[in-house]
Order: structure tokens, then C-alpha cells, then sequence
């Protein structure tokens, strides 16, 4: 019976889970709770992966309504990927929470904490797993209301959290706003909510003016969730403050969600072939990728803060996966899936090792990591690794997403870009250089007792390590998924019932 | 508070049918306009009401946070509950018309039960809302803190 | 081959050696004789493997291993090839003579981590046996930025300022221009033909041509900043900020000349020859090596610091093999790979005497070693082969080199190049010898002659006593002068091996 609802039951878990932990009386119990949903989720998310991918789309019915009526939960390779990527990161996170929560959270704010996290993960799952885009909107929100609290308990030890959350919150809600605004036009000209029915509605329609205004809002809605540049000046503050387990979570995989709701948007809902979403991937989203890359990357060269630092290459990254975007063509399709999922890993585990950091000297400036190749050995390897796989060199998943997007953008003949990729990523060696720098080559300042970072918090940091150079070295699994998942976006009729179909 | 006898006479009369008219809102929800959304507010605004005019130290007394932030997961929990018990039934998930053997029954049980868990949870975060914005302490942000 | 050592097992033990010599060298960390002994087995037992490897192709075989797929398509691919053979035995070799010599200049000298210092050898060994033995463009790639990392702790081993500013530009050059201009002259090539295996002859033909070609040619060179070919070149200077073991070995063997080897793989494996003749792709940039081969040796003259000017000669014969390629004839890569051996020999000689003046007499500066050849017979006899070799006087193995070059410019109808490396030759005659005459016929500084009564003259040589450096530092580096003199017999016998390959 688990394996029929499977589907629903890993967004439907955490969901439960949530409640539950604010009666746990123990902090502990909520973190067990909220662990064994995260594994589960986890587990559920392979098995659906794999059924999606051998036996065809699964798609399950809300409350026995058939589509497009009702609300359908629609897995095909390309979404249960998403939900691999979301459900991993969600595990470690968990599992290294253990002992870097109650060092950044009071313990009766813990539960409370907890509780959120499950929101914000099963919103995040249900993002991914929806195929109603109303449905999709208010998971948005589940997801993005859960993300503004976790912010703003960094508050705890770093009161600029709070501002940091309120402009979150602000710039998050009129996001939600804009997607449900254009989701309106949409619902007007079509009279339906489920993509695939709108894809099949709006296929004659390219001409319609309702349509350009709705997709236009709707973009610029997930926009703002994604930090495309220019929408991402909530971003960098929001995750610098926020506590380190939640900076890991949604730098491995909010922006990864948002990342794949306009995937869905762009390439299932809309098409590329609509004339005017050609040129939209054309003329804006190419340049803003590149500028993203550019002006995001050089910004964090200046950063004293290693967060902060990361944050800035977060956005810089985000405009990789705009120019993955505006290639329109599956290879471009398959290297901005591959590097949502390295990208995940590596980010991830970057703000994982700062936890470390943050953990035992109580500061993440760029001073603070002087002399810590000697004293945290692992922790710092680890930030080595996650960083050489930033600016990708070979062996790490890093290299591999380059690789993929300056073959697609060759694929298109567009030359400037695919150096424009290559000299964007060297940047990333400039600013990981300086940390690095100051780890192995500045002596510690004198009197600092740190010693290395506990062993519950060091096995998750290298589980996702390893799985960095493990995937970096054998390619074939990353690769041959994500472009099984591009096709499954291309082709947003396969599976569809007759009464559907076009 | 003796001087505000007016006051004081008029909540304590008014607070009982406020509380009452939420009540019918709630539970004629199924049948015309209200609900729980609706519903949970007019109920927490009889509380807030209590709180305004008998200080927010007896308000706490009345429903002290720690119960109130439980109501908010137990409501939360009784919508989620009623999504699992279509399972449980054999159905899908949120397929109430299998809690009773008449579908259009069942309909009418879950549709109650999962306005029931709204009402709940938004009375409780109304009144939640509104202790943690009267306890605060205001402090200016210092510059450096923005 | 016997005992059961396959070809397989022995190609894979080539990268695994250095490898657990690494980890066994770190686990030695306390004990420091220990430590020492085991980098000096894991260079033994690693030559002797490429040595059975040389044997086994001798003999007409080969060995080939294929491991996991790096990006879809591309696996990572070790084959055993002439090219890669030379280099290999060269690299390998000369590992066991500086292990010796690291041993007496880290003791003499009594550096501060040494543990990190063996460790970081020995996994650059490894990744110049990945190198040496790629089978295919992607694992070259792979190996060499591994290179380049596992090299850093080494520039940076110090610790000072300096040496942090010297990593910053060693990283910042070597990263940007293979990240920069190779990685995407390899997803061109792989984009353009569907493999970057080595293939005998080239495969570009029919699928690239004219001025695109002289593109993809010219991001090869330039990406390939190990070769250091100017503007790319300030890497190298920067390195010399390392532990003078590391600049002889490193600097001016493995590290560079895996930058050389690659473009000599390129050359003949992914252009061949005869493409790149017939398609005229490398006009360009034989006039860019040319200019870096003659400004180098310039700078070089004008050096002070004898470090320094030992790596702008560097930079300069590098540029004898990019010129090399460039010409696109067989013999022009003939003389490339013999330059890359006998260069190898010349100038590691030649950075050890360094190492060793600087040991026995702290000096560095060319300027104060005047007089020094007296009292270091030994040490300035050694530079002194080793300068004729570099110069490419007969009989040392450099003159072989410059020969078959030369003859590559006439085959390939560029005769003004000749007229290039003889200037160059006649220029780097300039910044060498002076040093070894000097040290031989001058008077220790301080210690000026006083004009001798007629008559009563006396040996200018050996009068003051000996001030050598300790024995482990000199005879390495006699070894490999009197080696420098050997390969000039040895220099047909080498042309005549990786001929086959070359020829289509």
C-alpha cells in the first residue's frame, strides 16, 4: 500500500511530521522525528525515481479526482530527479543538525524550529512533485513561509537575521504574488490549472496578449524565488545570517526547487517554440546569465564573510543555470540539470564545512579560518575539495557541469559564451584562493583552542564529499539521469490520458 | 480599570455571542458563506478583545502560548489526519467521501472535520500573532544591526 | 614479462608507487631516516616499473587500462605509447637522483616540514606517470591539473609572503590558462570529431581547416601553460620561490616538460603532422615561440640571481620545442622529444650546482660567485657540461636536439628559424659560460690575486681547499652531467624509437 501512495506519502510525511514535533517535549525526539521523515523522503524518492524512469510517468489523484478536475501529483524522470536532490541535501542537513542546531538555537525554540523544517522540506517536495500549477503555487508557499521563519531564528545568535528575513519575506511575497497574478491570466484564457492541460490548451495561442502578460508575470515570480539577477538582493544577507544548517538546505535546494518550477514553466507549461519565449531565453535570459556570472562573482571577491562569500556564488551560479536555459536545446536542458545536481552537492557541503567553522571558532569572517588547515584538518579538506569542484577542476562534480554547458553552448555555435562559462568559473579560484589561502598559509592566531569538528557533523559533510569526487570521476549515472530527465521536460505529453491529450 | 466600567461591562457582554456567532460561522460553513478561515478569526477576535480590555497578563492566564501554539498543530494535524484517513480507507489521499459508507456523507464528515482543523489553527495563530506583537519589548535596531 | 608482473599491472603500479609511497611517507612522519629511505624505494621501485614497461614495448608489446568514464564517453584511459615511454623513463629516473639530492639539501639545509614536502613529490610523481601515460586527451587533462595542485604546497613551502605571492601566481597562471584556452580547445575537438583518443596520424583532418584551425592550434599552445610560452610564462619565474630540489626537478623537468609533452601529443596525436603542414595551421604561432625563444633568452642575460636566470633559459628552450611543433614536420617533433630529454638532463644538472653553491656558500646572486668554481671543483665542472649541453655543443645530448630542429625548419622550408635558434644559442653561450669561467679563473671575492712573480705561477684550480657541498648534493648532479654527455650517443637511438609513431 506504502508503494501506491509513495508518491504523496514522501510530501505528506513531513507534512505530518511537523505538527508531531511541536509536541515532542525533548528537542531530541523532534530531531529524531524530523530525521526519520527526511530518510524516508529520501528513500521514497530513489523508488519513485526508478519507477518513473522504467515504468513511465506515475501520476496519483487527490482525493479520487481524476485530472484535469482534480489535483494530480505528476513524477515523471524529470521532477522525481528534483526530488532526489531536494530529499538528499534534506537528509544530511538533518543528520548534521544534530549538534550544530542547539549550538546556534535556544532549546525551547527547537521543536518550533524543527517543526519548520519539515514544512519548508515537504513545501519543497511538493513543489517538485505537483503537477497542478495552483497547487504548485501554494507549495511555493508552504515552502517559502517555513524558509522566512528558519531565517530569522539565526536571529539567536546574530540578530541581523531578522532584517535579513523581513526583506526575505517582502521580496518573497511579491514573488508569490507575480507567479499567482500570471497563473490568473492563464487560468482565464484556459479555464484549466493542470500543466499539462494548459500545454495542450495554449499550443495554438501563441499570439495572445493574455498569455505574454501571464507568462511574463509568472517568470519574473519564480524569478525572484530563483535570485536570477537582478531579483536576488534578498539572497545574500538571508543566508549569511541564517543559521548554518538552514544556509546549507536552501543553498542545496530552494533555489534548486524555484530552479525547477520554471524549468517546468519554460519547457512543459510554455514551450520554447512559442515565439515570444524564444526571444524572452534570447535577449534576457542569456545576457542576465552572463552578467549574473560576471558581476556576482567579482562581488564576492570582496567579501570578508565566508558565507556571504558563498552566497555571492550562489548567484553567480544561478546565472549558469539562466545560460543552461537559453540554450533551448536538450544538451543545454542536460548540462543545467547536471549542475543542479552538482551544484547541490557542492554548495551544500561548502556551507556544511563553514558550519564546522562556525561550530567551534563562532565566526565565519575570512580572519577566522587562518590556521585552520592544521587544526581542523577534515573540515578544511573538505572545503578544499567543495571548493576545487567550484571552480572545476577535473575529477570533481564541478568539472562535469562545465564541461556540459560549454558543450552545449559550442552545440549552438555561441562561442563568446561558452568562454564567457569557462572565464566565469575561474573566477571562483580567486575568491576560494583567499580562504584557502588563510586557512593553510596564515598562522592561527595565538591562544586559539579549536580543535576538529565532531564526528556527527564531519559524516555528513563527507558523505556529500565523496559523492563530489565519486560523481566527478564516474559521470555516467549524473549524466544519463539528467538527460533522461530533459527529455521527460521536452515531451509534455507522454503518459497523458486520452481526454487530455492534444 | 474601575474607571473603565463601560468598557468592561460591554466586552464582558459582547465576548459570549462573539464567540457563539464564530461557532455558526464555523459549522455552517458547508452550507453557506464562512468556514474556518473566517470562522477562526471572529474566534480569536473574541479573545484579542478579552486581551485589550483585561490586559494581556490575564489573557495568558486564559490561553497561556504554549497551549495556543498546540492548537495550532493539533488543528493542522486533524486536516492532515483526515488526507491520511482516505488512505487508511482504502483511497486515496483527502478521499473523505470513504469515511462513512455514503460518499456524500462522508463528503460531509471530512469537509467538517478538515474545517474544523483550519478554524483551530487559524483562531490559535490570530492569538498567537497577537501575544507575541503585544509582549514586545520595543527596541531600536542599533545601525548596526541593519 | 616474468614473475608475473603483466604489462597491466606494471602501468598501474606506475600511478599506484608514488601513490602509497605518499601514504607510507606520511604515516613515517616522526621518523625521519625512515621517511627518507621510503621516498627513496618508491623512486626506485617506480623507474624499474617504467623501466619493465620500456623492455615490454621494446619487445613489441603494450598495455592499455580503462577506468571509469570522467565525462559520458570519455573513460580514463592509460596506454603505453613511445612518446609517453620517453618522458616516463626520463621523469622517473630522474626522480631516484633528486630524491637522493633532496635528501642531503632538506637535511643540510634542515627545512621545516619535510614529511609535507615528500608527500607532495610524490603525488606530483603519480601525477606525471597520469601524464606521461594518457591515452587520451581527457585523462591528460586530468593529470595535468592534478599536476599543478599537488605542486602548490611545494611553491608555497615557505610560507612567507613571497612564497604566497609566488603560489598566487603560480596557481593564477597554470589554472587560468589550461581553465581558460585548453579545457575549451578540448571540448572543441571532442565536439568536433567524437573522440580524444590518441590516434596515430591525427584525426582533425576533413573536420577543421583554415583559420579555425590555427585557432584551435594556438589555444592549444597557450592553453598549455606548463610550456610556458610568453605572455603565459610568469609562473615560472614565481616558482623558483620553492625549495631548490623542487625548481631543479619540478620546474625544469616534470612540470614543464609535462607542458612540452602535451603539446608534442597534441602535435602528432591530435593535429598530426601532416595536417598541420598541409593546413599551414602553425604560421602564427612558430613566430610567438620565436619571439619568446629570443626575449627569455634576453631577460635571462639580464638576470643577477642565478635561480632566476636558470628559469628564463627555461622558458627559452621550452620555446626550442614549441617552435618544434609548430614547424609541423616529423623531424622538428624528432628534435622536440630529444630536447625534452636532454634539456631535462642539462638543466636539472644545472639547478643542483645551483642548490649546491647556495649549500656550501649561501650565495645566489651570480654576481658574488666569482672565484667559487676554486674552492667547488666538482659542483661548477658539472655546471659547466651541463651548459655546454643546454647550449648544444657536441658531444652532449643537447647538440643532438638542436640538430634535428634544425633540420625540421629545413624540411618544413622555414630556414629563417634557423638563423633564430642559432642566435639563440650563440645568446644563452653568453649568460652560461661567464658563470664557470668566472668561477674557475676569477679570484674568490675578497681574495683578489696579487700578481705573481714570473715564473713562480700557480694552479689557478684547487689552491684554497675544498669548500664542496655535502656528497649527497654533488654527486647527483655530477651523475647527471656525465648522464647529459652520455644521451649525446644515445640521441639517434631515441629518434630512431619514437620515429615509428610519428611517421603516419
Amino acid at each position: 500500500m506504502i508503494r501506491q501512495h509513495l508518491a504523496i506519502l514522501q510530501v505528506m510525511l513531513p507534512m505530518l511530521c511537523a505538527p508531531l514535533c511541536v509536541f515532542a517535549r525533548r528537542p531530541v525526539i523532534a530531531w529524531l522525528i524530523a530525521t526519520a521523515a527526511t530518510l524516508f523522503a529520501l528513500a521514497g524518492s530513489f523508488i519513485l525515481f526508478a519507477q518513473a524512469l522504467n515504468a513511465g510517468v506515475i501520476s496519483y489523484h487527490l482525493g479520487g479526482w481524476a485530472p484535469p478536475w482534480g489535483i494530480e501529483f505528476r513524477l515523471d524522470a524529470a521532477n522525481s530527479f528534483v526530488l532526489i536532490i531536494v530529499s538528499l541535501v534534506g537528509a544530511v542537513c538533518m543528520i548534521y543538525g544534530r549538534d550544530s542546531i542547539p549550538r546556534e538555537i535556544k532549546s525551547s525554540d527547537q521543536p518550533l524550529f524543527y517543526t519548520m523544517m519539515m514544512l519548508c522540506f515537504s513545501g519543497m517536495l511538493g513543489v517538485t512533485s505537483t503537477g497542478d500549477a495552483f497547487n504548485l503555487f501554494v507549495f511555493l508557499e508552504i515552502f517559502s513561509l517555513s524558509s522566512y521563519v528558519l531565517v530569522a531564528m539565526g536571529a539567536g545568535s546574530d540578530r541581523r537575521a531578522l532584517t535579513a528575513a523581513f526583506t526575505y519575506l517582502l521580496l518573497g511575497t511579491i514573488g508569490a504574488t507575480f507567479f499567482v497574478i500570471g497563473l490568473g491570466f492563464i487560468y482565464v484564457l484556459t479555464g484549466t490549472l493542470n500543466m499539462a492541460d494548459i500545454a495542450v490548451r495554449i499550443a495554438g495561442m501563441s499570439g495572445s496578449g493574455t498569455l505574454h502578460v501571464g507568462f511574463a508575470f509568472i517568470i519574473v515570480g519564480i524569478g525572484l524565488k530563483l535570485a536570477i539577477f537582478p531579483l536576488h538582493l534578498w539572497l545574500p544577507n538571508a543566508y549569511t545570517h541564517a543559521p548554518s544548517v538552514v544556509t546549507a538546505l536552501l543553498a542545496g535546494t530552494s533555489t534548486k526547487v524555484a530552479l525547477y518550477a520554471l524549468l517546468r514553466m519554460l519547457y512543459t507549461v510554455f514551450s520554447p517554440d512559442l515565439p515570444f519565449e524564444a526571444l524572452i531565453l534570447h535577449y534576457l535570459f542569456l545576457p542576465l546569465g552572463l552578467t549574473a556570472v560576471f558581476v556576482a562573482s567579482i562581488i564576492a571577491l570582496f567579501q570578508s564573510d565566508v558565507k556571504r562569500l558563498l552566497a555571492w556564488s550562489s548567484i553567480a551560479q544561478s546565472g549558469y543555470f539562466l545560460l543552461g536555459v537559453s540554450f533551448a536545446n536538450i544538451g543545454g536542458l542536460t548540462a543545467t540539470l547536471v549542475h543542479m545536481f552538482n551544484h547541490a552537492i557542492m554548495k551544500s557541503s561548502l556551507f556544511l564545512a563553514v558550519g564546522c567553522v562556525v561550530y567551534r571558532t563562532g565566526s565565519c569572517s575570512v580572519a577566522s579560518f587562518r590556521g585552520l588547515g592544521q587544526k581542523m584538518p577534515w573540515t578544511m579538506s573538505a572545503f578544499v575539495i567543495g571548493g576545487l569542484s567550484m571552480i572545476g577542476v577535473p575529477a570533481t562534480v564541478g568539472f562535469v557541469s562545465k564541461w556540459y554547458l560549454v558543450l552545449a553552448a559550442l552545440e549552438r555555435g555561441w562561442w563568446p559564451v561558452a568562454f564567457a562559462i569557462v572565464a566565469g568559473s575561474l573566477l571562483a579560484l580567486f575568491y576560494f584562493g583567499r580562504v584557502i589561502e588563510a586557512a593553510y598559509l596564515q598562522p592561527s592566531p595565538e591562544n586559539s583552542a579549536v580543535t576538529e569538528a565532531p564526528v556527527s557533523m564531519l559524516a555528513p559533510l563527507w558523505a556529500l564529499t565523496i559523492s563530489c569526487l565519486a560523481l566527478g570521476i564516474n559521470s555516467e549515472l549524473t549524466v544519463s539521469t539528467a538527460r533522461a530527465a530533459a527529455e521527460a521536460l521536452l515531451a509534455p505529453h507522454a503518459g497523458l490520458p486520452a481526454h487530455m491529450g492534444p | 480599570m474601575k474607571h473603565h466600567l463601560i468598557l468592561l461591562m460591554a466586552a464582558k457582554l459582547m465576548i459570549p455571542p462573539i464567540l457563539l456567532f464564530a461557532l455558526y460561522v464555523q459549522f455552517h460553513g458547508d452550507y453557506g458563506p464562512g468556514g474556518g478561515f473566517q470562522a477562526g478569526v471572529i474566534f480569536a477576535s473574541a479573545f484579542i478583545l478579552y486581551g485589550l480590555v483585561f490586559g494581556l497578563d490575564e489573557l495568558r492566564r486564559v490561553a497561556p502560548l504554549s497551549a495556543v501554539t498546540k492548537l495550532m498543530a493539533a488543528g493542522w494535524g486533524l486536516y492532515i489526519g483526515v488526507g491520511y484517513a482516505g488512505v487508511a480507507t482504502g483511497g486515496m489521499f483527502l478521499d473523505y467521501g470513504r469515511l462513512s459508507s455514503d460518499p456524500i456523507a462522508g463528503q460531509h464528515t471530512g469537509i467538517f472535520l478538515v474545517e474544523l482543523g483550519v478554524g483551530m489553527a487559524v483562531a490559535s495563530t490570530m492569538l498567537a500573532i497577537y501575544q507575541c506583537f503585544a509582549a514586545h519589548q520595543s527596541r531600536e535596531l542599533t545601525d548596526d544591526e541593519w | 614479462m616474468m614473475n608475473g608482473l603483466t604489462p597491466e599491472l606494471a602501468l598501474a603500479l606506475t600511478l599506484l608507487l608514488p601513490g602509497i609511497g605518499a601514504v607510507l611517507i606520511g604515516a613515517a612522519d616522526r621518523f625521519s631516516v625512515l621517511r627518507d629511505a621510503i621516498s627513496l624505494l618508491a623512486a626506485t621501485a617506480l623507474s624499474t616499473m617504467v623501466l619493465a614497461l620500456l623492455l615490454n614495448h621494446l619487445a613489441g608489446g603494450s598495455a592499455q587500462i580503462q577506468l571509469t568514464p570522467l565525462v559520458q564517453g570519455l573513460p580514463i584511459f592509460l596506454l603505453t605509447e613511445p612518446i609517453g615511454l620517453v618522458f616516463a623513463t626520463l621523469a622517473s629516473v630522474l626522480w631516484v637522483v633528486i630524491t637522493v639530492y633532496s635528501i642531503g639539501y632538506m637535511r643540510k639545509n634542515d627545512e621545516p616540514r619535510q614529511t609535507r614536502f615528500y608527500i607532495c613529490f610524490a603525488i606530483a610523481m603519480a601525477c606525471t606517470m597520469g601524464v606521461a601515460f594518457a591515452g587520451n586527451l581527457i585523462t591528460l587533462f586530468l593529470f595535468y591539473e592534478l599536476l599543478t595542485l599537488s605542486t602548490y604546497p611545494l611553491v608555497v613551502h615557505y610560507e612567507t609572503d613571497a612564497a604566497r605571492h609566488a603560489g598566487r601566481v603560480y596557481l593564477g597562471v597554470l589554472l587560468s590558462t589550461s581553465i581558460l584556452f585548453l579545457l575549451p580547445a578540448i571540448i572543441w575537438t571532442w565536439s568536433l570529431t567524437g573522440t580524444l583518443d590518441f590516434v596515430k596520424g591525427g584525426m582533425l583532418t576533413g573536420k577543421i581547416e583554415g583559420p579555425q584551425a590555427a585557432l584551435l592550434f594556438a589555444l592549444y599552445l597557450f592553453g598549455t601553460g606548463k610550456a610556458a610560452l610568453m605572455p603565459f610564462h610568469r609562473w615560472l619565474p614565481a616558482a623558483m620561490a620553492a625549495p631548490t630540489p623542487v625548481s631543479a626537478f619540478l620546474h625544469a623537468v616534470a612540470v614543464v616538460k609535462a607542458g612540452v609533452f602535451t603539446l608534442l601529443k597534441v602535435g602528432v596525436y591530435i593535429f598530426g603532422t601532416s595536417f598541420l603542414s598541409a593546413m599551414n595551421v602553425g604560421e602564427w604561432m612558430m613566430w610567438v615561440s620565436a619571439f619568446s625563444l629570443i626575449a627569455a633568452t634576453i631577460v635571462a642575460l639580464r638576470k643577477d640571481d642565478l635561480k632566476l636566470r636558470l628559469a628564463y633559459s627555461t622558458i627559452a628552450q621550452l620555446a626550442y620545442v614549441t617552435l618544434g611543433v609548430s614547424l609541423a614536420s616529423v623531424m622538428g617533433m624528432v628534435g622536440g622529444i630529444v630536447q625534452l630529454v636532454a634539456h631535462a638532463f642539462g638543466k636539472i644538472t644545472l639547478f643542483m650546482c645551483a642548490g649546491a653553491i647556495y649549500l656550501a656558500s649561501g650565495k645566489t646572486k651570480i654576481s658574488d660567485m666569482r672565484g667559487l668554481g676554486r674552492v667547488m671543483p666538482f659542483t661548477f665542472g658539472a655546471f659547466l657540461l651541463a651548459s655546454l649541453s643546454i647550449i648544444g655543443v657536441p658531444p652532449t645530448g643537447g647538440a643532438w636536439s638542436k640538430w634535428f630542429l634544425m633540420i625540421g625548419a629545413a624540411e618544413s622550408g622555414h630556414l629563417v628559424m634557423i638563423g633564430v635558434w642559432i642566435l639563440a644559442s650563440l645568446l644563452s653561450i653568453a649568460y652560461l659560460i661567464p658563470l664557470a669561467a668566472r668561477g674557475f679563473f676569477l679570484p674568490l671575492t675578497g681574495q683578489e690575486d696579487r700578481p705573481q712573480p714570473q715564473g713562480q705561477e700557480v694552479s689557478l684550480i684547487g689552491k684554497p681547499g675544498l669548500q664542496e657541498a655535502p656528497l649527497w648534493c654533488v654527486a647527483p648532479a655530477c651523475l647527471t652531467a656525465a648522464l647529459s654527455v652520455l644521451i649525446y650517443f644515445a640521441g639517434p637511438a631515441i629518434a630512431g624509437f619514437v620515429l615509428p609513431a610519428l611517421r603516419p
